[in-house]
């Protein structure tokens, strides 16, 4: 049955058109049954592949509260007990997806988690590291206090150096904001989509013995 | 008021230790982190529910 409406499917689906070569491209992104599985191998029952969706629920809760903090405004959590409580909130669900990213790092750098194919699934992660310390350094650039003034203050003369200077003013608060909020989140989700579909298209990388008896 | 005592927090508290210079609140950090890392490693997973015939699958 499945093969049948498979075949037909072939038949009438028009190649020329793009809306069916985009629905192609991303039906074939992960292996069939594999996108959202409910089952996966033995050695994954181990704490330390718990750390890799404990990174992603820590980035759910950064992304919440940060929406939440938008709606209120960079200085609401100077005014207001409950901005401050939301300010609280984002700043320590980041703190907790960096801890859980960096042991999830620990754990697969130990594990050799590049193997079998998996070489993109390491890059977009090691990307995907440096890009997420550069979001939370405009978030500490967003504080509109003492602090952040300080911060971009040290921070000059180190990204001038580099010449990003030319288009990434750390002593401009409201360029820095909107990188925090808008362009660098995009990308950071963006690669964490990537992330995802590496490691579903190639499987959870199995332990280091494991492989070698395979 | 309650802004600029934000401001004036006191000072942190560092370990200096020859070029090493570290806040405690650094240092506790990535000792408690450690420590999670190595719990996750040796501390059974409650289930062990997971799919033999899959592993199978992907090492081949």
């Amino acid at each position: 049955m499945t093969t049948s409406t498979g075949a037909k499917r072939a038949e009438t689906t028009d190649l020329g058109n793009w809306t069916n070569r985009l629905s192609g491209w991303v039906q074939g992104l992960v292996p069939p049954g594999q996108a959202l599985p409910d089952r996966q191998p033995v050695y994954v029952a181990s704490w330390i592949y718990v750390f890799g969706v404990l990174t992603l629920s820590a980035l759910a809760v950064v992304i919440l509260s940060g929406c939440v903090l938008a709606i209120g405004g960079v200085q609401w959590w100077h005014v207001s007990s409950l901005g401050h409580f939301v300010n609280s909130v984002h700043l320590w669900s980041v703190e907790l997806f960096f801890g859980f990213m960096v042991i999830h790092l620990w754990g697969k750098f130990w594990m050799a988690a590049w193997r079998g194919k998996r070489a993109m699934t390491w890059i977009s992660g090691v990307v995907l590291f440096g890009i997420s310390i550069g979001t939370s350094f405009t978030g500490f650039l967003s504080q509109s206090n003492f602090s952040s003034q300080w911060i971009a203050g040290e921070g000059k003369d180190g990204i001038n150096s580099t010449g990003a200077g030319a288009f990434f003013n750390v002593l401009n608060p409201g360029q820095m904001l909107l990188w925090h909020v808008v362009l660098l989140p995009l990308v950071v989700v963006l690669i964490v989509l990537i992330h995802i579909i590496q490691v579903r298209r190639h499987g959870v990388v199995p332990p280091l013995d494991a492989d070698l008896e395979g | 008021m309650r802004s600029l005592s934000i401001v004036a927090e006191g000072p942190g508290r560092y370990i200096h230790w020859g070029v090493v210079q570290i806040s405690v609140a650094n240092l506790s950090i990535i000792v408690a982190m450690i420590i999670l890392f190595v719990l996750a490693l040796v501390v059974p997973f409650p289930s062990g529910h997971g799919d033999e015939a899959d592993q199978e699958r992907r090492q081949q």
